[in-house]
């Protein structure tokens, strides 16, 4: 399993982002997600490993991410509140230029966190391509406040309140018993954070969908700990810069799209 | 999960019948009976006895039903949206307030969602949270604002919102104005004015009159008439922090905050969300509600809704 899981981290070419010394507490920046990854599993417990290995061959088993939407699918269009209760329409947030969706799984989740201080450090330069950034999770309440808040975040961080926009996006999946009980172990009550009694997850996935709502790259991996790195999202926003004034249509998919197997 | 595999769950939860269901969903049998088959394997569980004539949700489909409908009229709730407004016929939002939850608390989320459901009717309704309860199952409202409550039926989802604490709230003229703070003995020798169906009358007995009963003045079960009453000098009001005042009233916080609850939004399970309550549910869940009570134990400063001039 530990080979696997090492191959599906080494899919990715390490990209070398520029240097960021703009926030201390982003002082991760200069990492690829995939060495912050490899990081944070040695970090892993016994039970970690357990209910991992258990979580991503159910997954993969059940094959949940071949609900999910692929590259040239219509995004579908959501309404949703932001961190602070303030909805956000997906025509609005596409409507100038590419919209880079991320769904991630929750503050609890150090990988998630990775991710979003990645894609914070990111940020600037996503906009320079003319992209909006939006994060999604499955959380309310004060929760997704206390995660900005927490890690210094200035991002469009939209609370998927039940589920909806997950599972229109074909990335969502109720979290099997034995997951449950891990994560109830360590203290998170799913519940009480979804604000729902049946505990549900997405499947992390970063989709770039443009201004008339065609998804032109879909990532979306059942191995939560591998995120797409915001390197590779930016280089495919360029491309697509250089390539919308002839038409566009010429997007490639990205490594990981289907949700299969890496190698 | 795919939307259409819950279509069709949902279609047999509500038909019991999988010839019904398919014609419903607009497929054939077999694909029906397979995306449920799918579904069940991704859900861990049948959801759906098959024994001869009789079709049945188990366990874990009673248990998942209620949540699927919600994610899947939340999936569907901006197209329809869409079509309401082309058709013009958009539904009224019907919001039910407890007397002791001021209507101040739903006008930003009002504000909000009109942004987004053009042609927005908001209907606010007053009235005792069982009542609202019963309100609710009627359908006569779509979702209910209360404080604390017994006895909410399962069908009835409830949500959580903030908690606040109680205050006193008298005139400045009290004998009790110029306190910094009012304890239990305090409250004692003074004429309190009694709230008709009030959400923490137990508390309230509890913290304070576990012995001996309190002394009550004059009753009301509307929050502005004992504000006026406690403005004339009649008694002294406990009233939750963020009930927007009379200008000529004086708050003092109980000392050690003995008595708070939380305010609750319910709404029902099952029924189809419209657009505009689905986007009320949604900015409700997430709004930061912190802001209606910003200074603790500081008189609040003029209040639109109760001293609002006539126009």
């Amino acid at each position: 399993m530990t080979a696997t899981r090492t191959s599906a981290a080494n899919r990715f070419q390490p990209i070398d982002h520029q240097p960021d010394d703009s926030s201390p507490m982003l002082s991760q920046t200069d990492k690829t997600l995939a060495r912050i990854r490899t990081e944070l599993l040695t970090m892993f417990s016994a039970a970690d490993w357990e209910s991992y290995n258990h979580l991503v061959g159910w997954l993969r088993d059940t094959d949940v991410a071949s609900h999910a939407l692929k590259v040239g699918d219509d995004a579908p269009d959501f309404l949703l509140p932001d961190a602070e209760g303030r909805l956000h329409s997906s025509e609005q947030l596409r409507r100038n230029g590419p919209l880079v969706l991320s769904f991630f799984r929750g503050g609890w989740c150090p990988f998630c966190t990775a991710e979003l201080r990645a894609l914070q450090a990111a940020k600037d330069e996503f906009e320079s391509v003319g992209a909006t950034l939006a994060v999604v999770t499955p959380e309310t309440r004060d929760f997704p406040r206390q995660l900005k808040r927490g890690l210094g975040l200035d991002l469009k961080v939209l609370s998927d309140v039940d589920y909806g926009v997950a599972m229109s996006y074909g990335v969502l999946f109720r979290v099997p018993d034995e997951t449950r009980a891990h994560y109830s172990g360590r203290g998170f009550d799913f519940g009480a954070r979804h604000g729902s009694p049946v505990w549900m997850l997405p499947i992390p996935a970063t989709y770039v969908i443009d201004a008339e709502g065609r998804i032109r790259s879909a990532f979306v991996e059942p191995d939560f700990t591998i995120r797409e790195e915001p390197a590779q999202i930016l280089a495919l926003l360029r491309q697509a810069a250089c390539t919308s004034s002839e038409g566009g249509g010429s997007w490639k998919a990205t490594p990981g799209q289907s949700g299969n197997e890496p190698v | 999960m795919e939307l259409h595999q819950v279509r069709y769950f949902l279609a047999v939860a509500s038909t019991l019948n999988f010839t019904r269901a398919a014609e419903q969903c607009n497929v054939t049998q077999p694909a029906l009976t397979k995306g449920v088959q799918k579904l069940e394997q991704e859900l861990g569980g049948q959801l759906i006895y098959r024994e001869r004539q009789l079709t049945q949700l188990t366990d874990l489909g009673k248990e998942v039903l209620p949540m699927l409908e919600r994610t899947l009229a939340s999936a569907e709730a901006v197209r329809r949206r869409a079509q309401e407004f082309q058709r013009k016929d958009v539904a009224p939002l019907k919001i039910g307030l407890a007397p002791s939850i001021s209507a101040s608390l739903v006008l930003d989320p009002i504000a909000e969602i009109a942004k987004f459901v053009p042609g927005l009717h908001v209907e606010l309704r007053e009235g005792a949270a069982k009542k609202l309860v019963d309100l609710l199952l009627e359908g006569e409202i779509n979702a209910a604002m209360v404080g604390d409550v017994q006895d909410v039926p399962a069908r009835i989802d409830d949500w959580s919102l903030f908690e606040e604490r109680y205050v006193a709230v008298l005139a400045p003229t009290h004998r009790l104005a110029n306190r910094p703070s009012i304890g239990i003995d305090d409250l004692r020798e003074t004429i309190l004015l009694e709230r008709a169906d009030c959400d923490v009358a137990v508390k309230i007995q509890q913290s304070y009159f576990p012995d001996e009963p309190p002394q009550l003045g004059h009753r009301s079960g509307h929050d502005i008439h004992l504000q006026y009453m406690a403005a004339a000098g009649f008694g002294v009001i406990l009233v939750p922090e963020h009930m927007p005042r009379l200008p000529t009233l004086k708050t003092i916080p109980l000392e050690g905050d003995p008595v708070s609850r939380e305010v609750r939004l319910l709404a029902v399970q099952g029924r189809r969300y419209s657009p505009a309550l689905d986007a009320f549910v949604k900015v409700a869940r997430l709004r930061d509600w912190s802001v209606e009570v910003p200074d603790r134990g500081v008189p609040h400063a003029a209040v639109p809704e109760v001293v609002r001039a006539p126009t």
